[in-house]
């Protein structure tokens, strides 16, 4: 074993994750083991979206000295499935710990067939290592719910390991021989043999840096929605290697006013030439529209059969579909805020409104018959357009508990229901 | 006393004793003139979908009623094919043409050939009761058994359970009592009703490596749910006039939500039940009377709603009075809006195209079928009336070229090869073309899903 790796070893660590949920109609707490590496000196932790999120209530972290230290959320990024945790440097010098800083490595220059390793707590087992090779290097992996419900990889590409990955895994480094991290494993097929996943450390240590810097990432949208063009050149009478093109446009979005059509070809942005021709180009042209200023002004040279259109679009900040969330626990019911992004997937008029995540059988919402997915509108005369609003109602509530008139919306068809004491 | 004195009072006393037991299966044997087994299938664009029901016989002229649930709703009725008939205990088919779907009752109605009515009685020859059943009651009915037992009738009894609206006057014995659309009599031989299909029974399953799990069984050979003569006999001339069912009515609210007691009495509209409009479809002749989402309806021509049990049946109840009515009919709606009270005249349209009406075509070569976008669709996709174009894609050929290219049923065409497609003729005619190219090696389609657009690329071969 060579030293670099030796030494990458100390600076694994396991973390534990005790987490708010608002599943069932009401807060529950549930406990999560995930894995991290330790990047700086002043100890900040990398790791997963989906290991530490600011759902976390508690964060635990155990260094390779075996010595638990509590930690806390830096920022997170869903979208890369990143996060950063900060160990409690008190804590660590009150009680005279030590540990080490990994170093990245070029995960640019990897190769298939490379050697890797895999480090990590899978299934609580601390300090696993596992070796396995690099089985692809540029692997497009974009899924709409894989972070906890929240959308992940539409912007960068993943690194393809076929080193055992298991469940706990997760947050821990993928390393070469060197010891240097090359990547953070973030998921696997789960039946499926040695189909890892990890994000590339290129994306991972200038997310990290932003999350430190601003605790989240600020990405611009613009409401396109790629497709592969493959060898559909010939059909638009393209040159090869030209073009991206649009499968589909978000209702309302700021493509759709500036009338981008479902089938159009961008042939430039910003003057820059794409190419979209294969599922693997997509997720680095969807980054660069993201990394754009939010607010900022974007001209898309666009081939629409044989006209040639200039359009041009101003980004807006990009919005996941997940709402905030809270649980009424009187009531029995959790929920979760439409959103923009959600209202405009699911075709609603607006974003008013609240999703029931859940409810408590024998509780009020439940007795009332609002089950999950129901959309609320509205309480008595109050629209509900923020979750607050429905704090304020539920607070009174609290106070003086009278039955409430409760408009919901199930499949667009709207419903009353009477949610009482 | 002579011997022969001795016969005829043994004669006489068999006589007294069977004047007492043998009326039931008499009536029975009498009764099965009027029941049927009926055969078809639905051929699709590659299949046949055999199907085995069992049907009333209505009238003189060979007519015969269906359960609704006899044919999938959207199934057009050219698919509906070689209609055969069954008396019970024979094997002898009697061909029949399929006569359209009452939209009031659901019933389907077919005609037997000439050769087969004098051996049928209608279901009407029969006196029926005068009263609904009472609870405890013993009722009987007809079960038919299957083809390879030559649909071999046999006896089955039961007692009411309870009767109720739903919204029609329905009666639950406290097991099964007939096949689904046969006749259900009382012991003198009297209808009280035309079996229904079954309702769902919720079972628990248990299982060596499961606990209970929940199930839901339906009874698909027998009923326990009777439809009341009542409402029954009034129907039975609704043959429909056209294969279509039409005309029908056309109110234009999809989302018919009924209230419960407790939001009624919040509203200070106690002993009374309503449905919440929603979903109303631009251009309709609710919204041409100016109704509006979360108008709560609550009588109808000065009718108020009744209370039903479960709440839902009053949506149905609401659906079923506008059926009664006929498209150019005016209706008086008294709606609750803001928590003022209002009457609204509507005056009612005729139903657009249903899905089983609508014109389509297959393609055999590509390996879909395009159908024309109907209002229905509009609904389904959220689309506005004016942006209403291009076609609906009804079905999709296992393994064929668009269905690897990802092309699914329901799916709503809106461009070929980058052209877009304003009416269905326009779309027919150009697919037509791509069918006949032999040269072609591929064609494009933009599709939409559930809001999502995606170009499809098809290779043909």
């Amino acid at each position: 074993m060579s030293r670099g790796l030796n030494r990458l070893l100390d600076a694994v660590v396991r973390i534990d994750v005790r987490e708010i949920t608002f599943e069932d109609g009401a807060q529950r707490f549930t406990g999560g083991i995930g894995s991290g590496v330790i990047i700086s000196a002043d100890g900040l932790i990398l790791t997963n979206a989906h290991v530490a999120s600011p759902r976390a209530v508690e964060i635990s972290v155990t260094l390779a000295s075996l010595e638990q230290v509590s930690a806390k959320l830096v920022g997170w990024d869903h979208w890369t499935d990143l996060a950063v945790i900060r160990l409690d440097l008190d804590e660590v010098r009150r009680r005279k710990l030590n540990f080490t800083s990994a170093d990245f490595g070029d995960s640019a220059a990897l190769f298939p067939g490379e050697t890797v390793y895999a480090v990590g707590t899978p299934y609580g087992l601390a300090r696993t290592v596992t070796r396995g090779i690099i089985s692809n290097n540029n692997r497009p992996f974009e899924d709409p719910r894989g972070v906890n419900g929240f959308e992940t990889g539409s912007f960068n590409t993943w690194l393809q390991t076929d080193a055992a990955i298991n469940p706990g895994n997760s947050g821990g480094p993928l390393v070469t021989d060197d010891g240097k991290v090359i990547g953070i494993n973030s998921r696997a097929y789960i039946g499926a043999e040695n189909l890892g996943f990890a994000i590339p450390a290129e994306i991972a240590r200038r997310v990290s840096a932003e999350l430190v810097l601003h605790g989240k990432i600020t990405r611009s949208y613009l409401g396109l929605v790629p497709g592969a063009l493959r060898d559909l050149e010939k059909f638009y009478s393209l040159a090869a290697n030209t073009g991206l093109l649009v499968n589909g446009v978000d209702p309302d979005s700021p493509a759709a006013r500036a009338g981008l059509r479902p089938g159009d070809v961008v042939l430039t942005l910003n003057g820059q030439k794409l190419d979209g021709r294969f599922p693997e180009q997509l997720p680095p042209i969807q980054n660069s529209i993201a990394s754009l200023p939010v607010g900022s002004t974007v001209r898309l040279g666009v081939k629409r059969g044989g006209q040639s259109l200039e359009l041009s679009a101003v980004t807006e900040k990009l919005e996941s579909q997940v709402g905030d969330e809270w649980a009424f626990e009187k009531w029995g019911v959790s929920v979760r805020k439409v959103s923009r992004t959600f209202a405009r997937e699911n075709r609603l008029a607006d974003a008013t409104g609240v999703i029931v995540l859940g409810v408590q059988p024998g509780y009020p919402a439940a007795a009332a018959g609002l089950v999950r997915g129901d959309i609320i509108t509205k309480i008595g005369t109050a629209p509900i357009a923020e979750l607050d609003t429905l704090k304020k109602i539920y607070t009174t509530y609290e106070e003086k508990p009278e039955a409430q008139l409760v408009e919901a919306q199930r499949n667009r068809r709207i419903s009353l229901y009477v949610i009482k004491p | 006393m002579s011997i022969f004195r001795r016969i005829v009072l043994f004669i006489a006393a068999v006589a007294t004793v069977a004047s007492h037991a043998a009326p039931l299966v008499d009536l029975f044997n009498e009764r099965l003139k009027s029941v049927v087994a009926v055969e078809f299938f639905v051929q699709d664009e590659i299949e046949r979908h055999p199907v085995s029901v069992q049907g009333t016989v209505v009238d003189a002229n060979g007519t015969i009623i269906l359960p609704g649930a006899a044919i999938m709703p959207g199934v057009p009725p050219g698919q509906l094919k070689d209609f055969k008939v069954y008396r019970p205990n024979n094997t002898e088919p009697s061909n029949a043409i399929y006569l359209g779907q009452d939209a009031l009752t659901g019933w389907h109605f077919i005609r037997v050939e000439e050769k087969l009515r004098s051996q049928l009685v209608p279901i009407g020859h029969y006196e029926a009761v005068t009263a609904d059943p009472v609870i405890s009651e013993e009722l009987w009915g007809i079960g038919l058994r299957n083809k390879e037992e030559d649909f071999m009738p046999y006896f089955l009894s039961a007692r009411v359970a309870l009767v109720t609206k739903l919204p029609q006057k329905t009666a639950i014995l406290a097991s099964e009592v007939a096949g689904p659309g046969l006749p259900v009599f009382d012991s003198g031989g009297r209808l009280v009703g035309l079996a229904q299909t079954a309702f769902g029974q919720n079972f628990l399953l248990f299982s060596r490596n499961q606990n209970a799990t929940p199930i839901l069984l339906v009874n698909v050979e027998e009923s326990s749910v009777v439809l009341l003569a009542n409402e029954v006999l009034p129907n039975l001339g609704r043959i429909p006039q056209s294969v279509t069912g039409r005309p029908m009515a056309w109110f234009g609210a999809y989302g018919l939500q009924p209230i419960d007691p407790e939001v009624a009495k919040l509203l200070k509209l106690e002993n009374q039940s309503g449905v919440v409009l929603s979903d109303l479809m631009e251009g309709s002749p609710a919204t041409s009377a100016g109704l509006k989402e979360r108008d709560i309806v609550l009588a109808l021509d000065g009718q108020p709603f009744p209370r039903l049990k479960p709440d839902r049946v009053v949506a149905g109840y609401f659906g079923q009075e506008l059926l009664r009515h006929h498209p150019g009919d005016t209706i008086v709606l008294t709606i609750s809006r803001d928590g003022a009270r209002q009457d609204v005249k509507v005056v009612l349209g005729d139903e657009p195209k249903l899905v089983r009406e609508a014109d389509r075509h297959y393609f055999e070569r590509l390996g879909f079928t395009a159908r024309e976008f109907l209002t229905t669709d509009g609904i389904a996709n959220r689309i506005k009336p004016a942006e209403q174009q291009g076609v609906i894609v009804q079905f999709v050929k296992p393994g064929s070229a668009v269905g690897a290219a990802g092309l699914r049923p329901d799916d709503w065409v809106r461009e070929i090869d980058g052209e877009e497609m304003k009416t269905y003729e326009q779309a027919v005619m150009k697919l037509k073309q791509i069918e006949a190219d032999k040269s072609r090696v591929e064609f494009v389609l933009l599709v939409s899903r559930g809001g999502e657009t995606s170009v499809l690329r098809a290779k043909l071969n």
